[in-house]
């Protein structure tokens, strides 16, 4: 077991196994302060883009269709993906990484699936440090996705630059989109699965309760991971977000 | 507090047989083990990715194609190359006897055939130590 000073040095001359070493340190609350101190102060270009929604809203698929569109465009792209760890056993079944394969031999890609412990807010503990070491590292884009996570998980917003909740066809009547919470501070909201039965006319109830006059305005879209659509609008969305 | 272990469980190639692992995935989830389920269609380039990335402890594969002996060499060369001599790697699924014996002289761990109980697995994750350890 190398030493976090020696994994420090490795991490400095850009040794992948090294970041994936000191990414689990950071998860499992171990030497973290003399982590945040070696990389205290590094550049980190890194823009943090957070995608949340309830569980089976299609986060993962669309950050496995994100990776592909953004490839294509020259971005290198380090994955943080949340799922639940048990409060029972203290395992947890990490399945996000499975929706966004065909990466391998690329390293502009790096996918690390974390377990989250209940009562965070559906983000893992130290997820800002792990999130600073993909950016220190050198990876342009950090994408972030909650546990599944509905209405009031907001900690992740102080976490990223844009924030996107997934929202999906049949998942409530208008008074949905008055309540606070994360629909307060949501950077774009997409209206995901637009291929079902049902998505124009959420998308359409969304975007008018949301923009209604005299109130912030924000981006509502539809897309869909099954064929992709949509997710030109969404990047574009994201990018002009601040 | 010990911290969870780390697996990753695939399965690789056309083999499209994944109830077991999903039963092994779920047994280990609740003894307590982080799982990176990996899934279906995987090659061992991929594996090995996932492995790296996900800072695994252990590797689990799964095979009922017969495609064993392709596969399986591949991933522990793989591993080996890529400096993950560390991990340790367990196959499962229908593995002949003489075959198992091929597979461990190549730096497997352990081959669990059918009707292996999920508690044999998850003690020897706990207990077992990986190549590199022993």
């Amino acid at each position: 077991m190398p030493s976090v000073n020696e994994l420090l040095q490795r991490f400095r001359s850009k040794d992948r196994l090294a970041l994936s070493r000191l990414l689990t340190l950071a998860a499992n609350n171990d030497q973290t302060t003399a982590i945040r101190h070696a990389i205290a102060g590094q550049p980190a270009k890194g823009r943090v883009v957070a995608f949340t929604g309830s569980g089976g809203v299609g986060k993962s698929s669309l950050i496995g269709r994100l990776i592909g569109l953004l490839r294509g465009r020259g971005k290198s792209i380090a994955v943080l993906a949340c799922d639940p760890q048990s409060s029972v056993t203290g395992g947890a079944l990490l399945g996000d990484r499975l929706r966004m394969s065909g990466n391998e031999g690329d390293a502009g890609v790096f996918i690390r699936s974390v377990a989250a412990a209940g009562g965070h807010q559906a983000i893992a503990e130290n997820l800002e440090l792990m999130i600073r070491l993909l950016s220190v590292f050198g990876f342009e884009l950090v994408l972030l996705e909650t546990v599944g996570a509905g209405q009031g998980d907001t900690a992740v917003r102080s976490l990223a630059d844009v924030l996107v909740l997934l929202l999906q066809p049949e998942t409530g009547d208008e008074l949905q989109w008055e309540k606070a919470g994360l629909l307060e501070v949501a950077d774009v909201v997409v209206v995901h699965k637009s291929d079902l039965p049902g998505a124009a006319k959420v998308e359409t109830q969304v975007r008018s309760q949301l923009n209604m006059p005299g109130f912030r305005k924000i981006p509502v879209l539809a897309a869909t991971a099954l064929n992709g659509e949509g997710l030109e609008a969404l990047w574009e969305a994201v990018e002009r977000v601040g | 507090m010990t911290k969870p272990k780390r697996i990753v469980l695939a399965k690789i190639g056309l083999d499209g047989h994944d109830r077991g692992i999903k039963v092994v995935a779920r047994g280990l989830r609740d003894a307590g083990f982080h799982v990176i389920y990996a899934g279906l269609w995987q090659s061992p380039e991929a594996v090995v990715q996932a492995v790296a990335d996900e800072d695994a402890d252990w590797l689990g594969i799964s095979m009922l194609s017969g495609a064993h002996m392709t596969q399986v060499p591949q991933v522990m060369d793989l591993l080996r190359t890529s400096g993950l001599d560390h991990v340790g790697v367990i196959v499962g699924g229908i593995i002949p006897e003489a075959d198992a014996d091929a597979l461990r002289k190549l730096g497997v761990a352990r081959v669990f055939g059918p009707g292996t109980p999920m508690n044999e697995i998850a003690d020897f994750l706990r207990q077992g130590t990986s190549r590199a350890q022993r």
